[in-house]
């Protein structure tokens, strides 16, 4: 599992997929000096377990600041309290569907704008450069225009999470059909593929592979376009909620929030990991 | 290229060989109409070719088969493109399948075959729509020797079964010489032209696995090589000249 962000260059290289020879590439052993699955858990569990507990140790020993560092016991705490009071959930769905609307408008917005410009020339050159001008703008600066725009509720988050979005799936969806092999193309259009049937047969399934790529970012994008919408100004919300929290000097309370997401995130990715196995199950299994 | 004049009657086997950089794809390119001629036209059946050539199909030298479709789906896509009901268009892939061999591996992807099986693959692709005309760019040249002769073996029986013409591309002469009624020879590039064109007359059917023992096929490699050499030194000429420029 890695953390969302850090997948792009993953599946990249299968972007441009040839159909070479990947006879060999069945599931990889462990090599010989190398972990099993199990015992690396483990060892992660207990990497986990030495860290939060010197953090803890260290917190009551008054090493550690407890008001800008609260112990992960109380933190945890918070959290079950958050969870178990139902005080959290209010606040996680408006952010969950903030970040799903501006996850589904920019991604499909995203996705249109990448296939049409990929295939018609012309409006790729015509509209490059105002899309890398868009694209250069530090995202954050639009969000107090937006809140204005669109007032305190969803909707300027919606807008926000909207930008973060789109130019990532744009961007992706651009390259993956341009990208598309040469050869491939000739051959369904030999065949007698329409245009049409060659987006559906030929463009959308080798772009797939460079759309997901840009899930799993424009997934956490999404959720953090959000949050930090929230946190500028809105009325519900996990940003919301730690910014309320932030602004007792309830440092805990910032620390629970930032768990209860980090947590959402996560399954999330997981869920998407899943519809991407499934949908790109014709791939060979990855070597390395 | 310039001056090429090329005729390919129906049902005739034709083998087009030529030194590295005579524009043998491109011949094959126009007459598949992926690629447009800058002068002169390409005629299929009499008709001007315009866009793609709709009675031609295509066996290109690289793998073109669709990595995310099955074998059978592959095989199917001529087919289900031109409105054939899935159920129906497998019945008849599946009858392609056991003809080139690879009616176990229907539900296969792509990348778990051999090199050979997804040539196999790629011929019943070719030949489920039924074409007038093969286009066949090298289609065997990545494959081993002895995997290839028994695909040429193979190719020629499903030829000489349906009487379809064929437009074969290779550079090596033995291939073409087994396979071909005729061979025609570019010469080296740039500006290439044909510089001549053979009868091959070994009779039919031909067993390929024994055929360069024939007298007829000797001699007839001997004369057609006698051609080609010279181009192909040619071409190898400027090659080299080209380089003592670039040093």
């Amino acid at each position: 599992m890695t953390i969302l962000g850090s997948r792009k260059t993953g599946s990249r290289k299968n972007g441009t997929f040839t159909g070479q020879d990947h006879r060999n590439s069945v599931h990889r052993q462990p090599r010989r000096g190398e972990m099993s699955a199990l015992a690396m858990r483990s060892v992660q569990l207990l990497l986990t377990i030495v860290v939060l507990g010197a953090w803890e140790l260290l917190g009551r020993a008054g090493v550690i600041d407890q008001f800008f560092f609260p112990l992960p016991s109380d933190i945890f705490q918070t959290v079950w309290l958050w969870v178990s009071s139902g005080f959290v959930f209010p606040h996680l769905w408006v952010t969950m569907q903030e970040a799903i609307l501006a996850f589904l408008v920019g991604a499909a917005v995203g996705l249109l704008l990448g296939f049409i410009l990929a295939r018609v020339r012309f409006l790729e050159r015509l509209l490059d450069p105002f899309l890398q001008m868009f694209n250069a703008l530090p995202r954050v600066v639009l969000a107090p225009i937006f809140l204005l725009w669109f007032g305190l509720g969803i909707w300027s988050k919606v807008a926000f999470g909207f930008t973060l979005v789109f130019f990532i799936v744009f961007f992706n969806t651009l390259e993956g059909v341009k990208s598309v092999d040469r050869v491939l193309v000739d051959n369904a259009k030999m065949l007698g593929a329409s245009e049409k049937q060659l987006l559906r047969h030929v463009f959308i399934p080798s772009a797939l592979t460079w759309i997901f790529s840009s899930l799993h970012i424009s997934v956490g994008f999404a959720i953090t376009g959000a949050v930090v919408g929230e946190y500028l100004g809105a009325s519900g919300g996990m940003g919301y909620a730690i910014a309320q929290a932030q602004g007792v000097f309830d440092t805990k309370g910032v620390f629970a929030g930032m768990f209860i997401l980090m947590i959402v995130v996560l399954i999330i990715d997981l869920l998407v990991n899943r519809l991407e196995r499934h949908l790109l199950r014709w791939r060979p299994v990855r070597s390395s | 290229m310039r001056d090429i004049d090329l005729k390919v009657e129906p049902g005739r086997f034709v083998s087009i060989v030529g030194p590295t950089g005579s524009g043998k794809s491109t011949i094959l390119n126009m007459a598949a109409g992926l690629l447009t001629p800058s002068f002169g036209e390409v005629k299929s059946f009499g008709e001007p070719v315009t866009g793609v050539n709709r009675r031609a199909s295509y066996m290109f030298q690289q793998d073109a088969l669709l990595p995310w479709k099955t074998v059978i789906d592959n095989v199917s896509l001529g087919l289900t493109m031109a409105g054939v009901s899935k159920a129906e268009a497998h019945a008849e892939s599946r009858r392609w399948l056991e003809k080139v061999g690879l009616k176990n591996f229907a539900d296969r992807y792509p990348h778990q075959l051999s090199g050979g099986m997804r040539k196999r693959t790629a011929i019943a692709q070719a030949w489920i729509v039924n074409p007038d005309i093969l286009l066949m760019d090298e289609p065997f040249s990545a494959l081993d020797v002895q995997t290839r002769q028994i695909m040429e073996n193979e190719l020629l029986q499903l030829w000489q079964e349906s009487g379809k013409a064929v437009v074969f591309i290779t550079h090596d002469l033995d291939e073409a010489i087994a396979l071909s009624d005729e061979v025609v020879i570019l010469g080296a590039g740039p500006g290439s032209t044909v510089v001549g064109s053979y009868e091959i007359d070994i009779p039919r059917p031909r067993d390929l696995l024994d055929i360069r023992d024939d007298p007829r096929f000797v001699a007839l490699h001997r004369e057609i090589w006698g051609r080609l050499k010279v181009e192909v030194s040619k071409t190898y000429e400027s090659a080299l000249a080209e380089e003592g420029e670039a040093a």
